[in-house]
């Protein structure tokens, strides 16, 4: 009887989960399959809300969403979902080389178009940031504060990183200290390479460490992965009590940066938008161009900005 | 002392030395481990998983495991945001936060003992729940949490001390206390050592068992409302990986993972020990990998060490 009740609970949980998930309309011209790269931080959910939103702007088109969950062979699965739903046209957002082409042969095989984000795939038509670049506008920019405020002396460099996950963050990262380095003299061993593991108690406990290891340091230029880890970063200054001591630029620039950017004394200088709430408004006509073959880029960039507490209401106005 | 208690004790006392080992060779080899400020630091940097600890010794010694307690406090954290977000005074936020932490562990005791689902599935299925919870409120987001008077909590000072070390140590004392000189705390050790005695000794063990879920859930409740105002910021991805870092903090404190023994203090010991391990890896700059590593070997050792108390255990003790 026991079992028996334990089963219904169970059954009647799942029937509330699955009524709760929306359904689509049957009657949508165009079902694209947008699989994220993860949902764990901030800018992914962005670009999620971001597509959904143009989606369902420019109508008829059902969107499919999967979470590749920054793993390749994730993503190759939800690629064979994609192609047994029927997919149209597949948005990938994975940043593992290597699966890359394995995907890309799932797709062709069905010749289903692909806008890959990010990362170039074999055959599909590109969309995405430049990391290299958007890291080396917020370096370029650490070195200007650190010229204009500290007279072009920094004590330490601390790098935020996220090592495990591969090429795109190492990028970002090698552009940020190319920028400090082109215009700031900084030995290496003053350049602290740190594990954020892309959380923001992670960043503040590891910050909170190495602070211990520079009593001397005044002037310690902080740059990181994405906005997360410069909150982190921010809360081991704060507590350390080193805030005045320290200038904060991240990559990213969502809301929550935005909104500390503009607090009065704020040590978050600038972070560099990717505008990953406008990701749909581009992707979905790309696809729509690709869908009934008008002529379209290949390669199609973001335009990455520095916002500061200067330019922040311009680019995004009471946001 | 005893050679019984003596006994009893050994794994503290070698734990102790162990650790007291570790501080030797950290301050020898890394130049700024023994200061002030960096021992503050690694205290300051323990207090979340501490507390949460504190309270999972008493589910595992009673022979539970609780793998939801990372969730709870994404979940607290996201909530208490969101609510002062809304215009909701902070002090009622961080109550509603509370009381949702407690409901979560009210549905895991609850299930543990009247569904009799193991609690392994059961704290499982409510990490998860938990977790989609505060993604779906936040929506994926990270919120900035303005109260400076709520953030007092997280980088505030008493004394010179910062107020999350103040909140373990009561939180260690309380456990330690109610463990060792309380009701409850007796029947927790028979309940985990031997369940089936117990219950057929009249003893109500799913009360036994629903309040230490409780416990544990308002535990990592607490330690959300500390880690979000430290943070001064929410993001429903927190404190994600914390159920296994309080669970080998727990083991490596001597509670065996099969229930029916452990303490507080040994807890403590095996809180102090990771995070001063961790800290001292980042101090020696030792490489990131490398820091995996040293961290899972660790766990291994614990596990290990359980496991050799459980052969030479006594069947009966």
């Amino acid at each position: 009887m026991k079992t028996i009740i334990r089963a219904l609970v169970l059954i009647l949980a799942l029937s509330v989960v699955s009524g709760c998930s929306k359904k689509s309309g049957p009657t949508a011209k165009y079902k694209i399959g947008f699989a994220n790269l993860t949902e764990d931080a901030t800018f992914f959910a962005d670009v999620r809300t971001s597509i959904d939103r143009a989606a369902k702007k420019a109508g008829d088109i059902e969107v499919i969403m999967a979470n590749n969950r920054m793993d390749g062979a994730t993503a190759l699965t939800n690629a064979e979902t994609f192609i047994n739903q029927d997919v149209d046209l597949a948005i990938e957002f994975q940043t593992d080389e290597k699966f890359g082409p394995a995907i890309m042969e799932k797709f062709n095989a069905r010749k289903i178009p692909v806008i890959a984000i990010d990362i170039p795939h074999p055959g599909a038509v590109y969309f995405g940031a430049n990391n290299y670049k958007a890291g080396l506008i917020g370096g370029e920019a650490a070195a200007k504060y650190a010229t204009e405020h500290w007279g072009g002396q920094v004590d330490k460099v601390l790098s935020l990183e996220l090592p495990q996950s591969g090429d795109i963050p190492a990028k970002r990262m090698k552009g940020q200290l190319d920028g400090i380095r082109k215009h700031i003299k900084i030995a290496d061993r003053d350049i602290l390479h740190l594990d954020s593991k892309n959380t923001l108690e992670e960043a503040q406990r590891v910050v909170a460490n190495v602070l211990n290891t520079m009593p001397d340091a005044k002037r310690i230029l902080v740059v990181t992965i994405n906005d997360g880890t410069a909150l982190g970063a921010i809360a081991a200054l704060e507590i350390a009590g080193r805030k005045q001591q320290a200038a904060v630029f991240a990559q990213g620039a969502d809301a929550s940066a935005r909104q500390e950017i503009r607090k009065s004394g704020s040590i978050l200088i600038g972070s560099v938008a990717y505008f990953p709430e406008r990701y749909g408004d581009h992707l979905i006509p790309l696809a729509l161009d690709i869908l009934e073959g008008r002529p379209h880029e290949k390669e199609n960039f973001v335009n990455h900005v520095l916002i500061t507490k200067d330019n922040v209401d311009k680019y995004y106005p009471g946001k | 002392m005893s050679y019984r208690s003596l006994s009893k004790h050994t794994p503290t006392l070698i734990l102790m030395a162990t650790y007291v080992a570790l501080i030797a060779y950290l301050s020898i080899s890394a130049e700024h481990f023994a200061t002030s400020n960096n021992l503050l630091t690694i205290l300051q940097t323990v207090a979340v998983i501490g507390i949460i600890a504190a309270a999972q010794t008493i589910v595992i010694i009673g022979g539970g495991l609780d793998l939801s307690v990372g969730s709870v406090v994404a979940l607290t954290v996201v909530t208490v945001s969101l609510l002062e977000g809304k215009g909701i005074p902070i002090f009622w936020a961080s109550c509603a936060s509370l009381a949702i932490a407690a409901l979560v562990g009210t549905v895991n005791g609850n299930a543990v003992t009247r569904l009799r689902i193991n609690a392994f599935i059961t704290t499982l299925a409510t990490l998860s729940i938990a977790s989609g919870v505060a993604f779906v409120l936040s929506s994926g987001h990270t919120n900035l949490i303005a109260s400076s008077g709520f953030r007092v909590l997280g980088i505030g000072r008493l004394a010179g001390i910062p107020i999350p070390i103040l909140i373990l140590v009561v939180v260690f004392i309380a456990t330690h206390v109610l463990l060792t000189s309380t009701r409850y705390g007796r029947a927790i050790y028979a309940v985990g050592g031997n369940a089936e005695a117990c219950r057929l000794s009249g003893m109500d063990i799913g009360v036994v068992h629903r309040r230490a879920f409780l416990l544990s859930s308002l535990a990592a409740g607490v330690a959300g409302l500390i880690l979000a105002a430290q943070l001064g910021a929410a993001a429903p991805q927190s404190a994600r990986g914390y159920e296994l870092q309080v669970i080998a903090a727990v083991i490596l404190g001597g509670t065996s993972l099969t229930g029916g023994a452990g303490s507080a203090i040994g807890t403590l010991l095996g809180v102090l020990m990771l995070g001063t391990l961790r800290n001292g890896l980042d101090l020696l700059h030792v490489n990131f990998y490398w820091q995996e590593v040293v961290m899972g070997l660790a766990l291994g050792l614990a596990v290990s060490a359980d496991r050799l108390r459980q052969f030479r255990r006594p069947k009966g003790d």
